[in-house]
């Protein structure tokens, strides 16, 4: 009896078999909306933003953009009047709203360059980094200060005062110079090119002396 | 009985399946943190909405002051009813509590840090996970004989204008250049007569 019964449920055992799987191939599907997840976990973004890696002094910078490395790319990301009024020479205007444009993805993701974002200060520059390296995109550096520290430290430097370290007088010599690159003029660079007056060499006077003849002398 | 073999095979193996996704489904974790927007969702509220609180705004009742510096700092110094939580430790367990219980009483989180760029990796990663009761204080914190002094900050101002301080300094350098072309003076000379030899007199 027990046996038939048996009997009777085993010969649906496929269709229950092939019920059950379909029933959690359907959980499957389910599952991945779940937990759709874009990008990389909270906790690693957390610990890559605090650590100041991403961060580019604006020396550096401005040692880059003078060797022209062609391995870095510029990216502005203000708005366009800012890119207009100035910006970093041969950098490209990406301003926050359209960072995720289509056209402009291929700057940013991708593994060739070094991309360095900036803006007036490092805040949305900050963000730009930040929801970037979510995606997980690699090689993304942030110009610390923007725009701001460029014009304190390289395009106007202060002039250290006489009482200072030897090494602080040889950073603002690199950084002048530096400034003359990106197209500051100072007034004694053009005194050193000013024409010299040529300074005529003096006339020798060669005074012949005209031989006397001499006199007479007297004699007895 | 071959074919009795085969099909208890293929149950046998059609349960073994079952249970490896029965067991996978039990083992299961949900993520502790995970993004309720994604990147894109983030930069149109970001750009679109003001996020930014000054100083004089600080009196609504429904902002609570986080300071996301470490505890140091924070003991050194801080705005008054201010919590700590320190930056680094912000998605753990505790503070992600309070920060909860801040989103189901309607409360605002006011974040605030040395300068305005400090809190904004906190509040960016917190307002990617879904707490959008959270802003940001832009201030700039200085110490004056220990003690802490805040003042309201502009975020991304721009301080000077680059293009006008160059074209100033071209325009400074060309207005100096008037070299003086010192002529020069001719050179006097002189001649020095050479005395003559008087004569030697004769004389005897």
């Amino acid at each position: 009896m027990v046996k038939k019964k048996i009997a009777k449920v085993l010969a649906f055992r496929y269709t229950i078999l092939a019920v059950i799987l379909i029933l959690l191939a359907g959980g499957l599907v389910l599952l991945p909306k779940y937990q759709k997840h874009e990008g990389i976990k909270p906790e690693e973004l957390l610990s890559n933003t605090i650590s100041p890696e991403r961060y580019m002094t604006t020396d550096r910078l401005a040692h880059i953009i003078i060797n022209q490395d062609p391995s870095f790319i510029l990216i502005d990301v203000r708005d366009e009047k800012s890119f207009a009024s100035y910006t970093l020479p041969n950098a490209i205007n990406i301003p926050l709203k359209n960072l995720f444009k289509e056209e402009n993805t291929g700057y940013l993701n991708q593994n060739q360059y070094d991309v360095v974002l900036f803006s007036n200060d490092h805040f949305y520059a900050d963000q730009a980094w930040i929801l970037c390296n979510r995606l997980g995109y690699k090689n993304m550096r942030v110009l610390k200060g923007g725009i701001n520290e460029w014009y304190a430290t390289i395009i106007n430097p202060l002039k250290p005062a006489d009482n200072m370290p030897a090494s602080d007088a040889e950073l603002y010599a690199t950084r002048k110079a530096a400034s003359m690159f990106f197209g500051v003029v100072y007034p004694e660079q053009f005194k050193v090119e000013a024409p010299k007056a040529v300074k005529q060499a003096p006339k020798k006077v060669i005074t012949v002396e005209k031989k006397k003849k001499a006199p007479a002398e007297g004699g007895c | 009985m071959k074919e009795l073999e085969k099909t208890k095979r293929i149950s046998i193996a059609a349960v073994i399946f079952i249970l490896a996704v029965i067991i996978g489904l039990l083992t299961y974790k949900k993520p502790k943190n995970s993004y309720a927007i994604n990147t894109k969702t983030t930069l149109e509220k970001i750009t679109g909405e003001n996020y930014l609180v000054a100083l004089n705004e600080l009196n609504n009742p429904d902002y609570v002051l986080i300071d996301i510096r470490n505890q140091y700092d924070f003991e050194k110094g801080h705005i008054e009813n201010a919590i700590n939580v320190y930056a680094a430790e912000i998605l753990s367990e505790d503070n992600i509590k309070v920060f909860d219980e801040l989103k189901e009483n309607n409360k605002t989180a006011v974040l605030y840090g040395n300068n305005p760029q400090e809190p904004n990796a906190p509040f960016l990663i917190l307002y990617q996970l879904g707490y959008e009761n959270i802003k940001l204080l832009a201030i700039e914190n200085s110490y004056l004989q220990n003690k802490l002094i805040t003042k309201n900050s502009e975020i991304e101002k721009s301080k000077a204008d680059v293009t006008a301080f160059i074209n100033e300094s071209i325009k400074k350098a060309n207005t100096t250049p008037i070299v003086k072309v010192v002529a020069a003076t001719p050179k006097k000379v002189i001649t020095l007569e050479k005395k003559k030899k008087a004569p030697a007199e004769g004389g005897c």
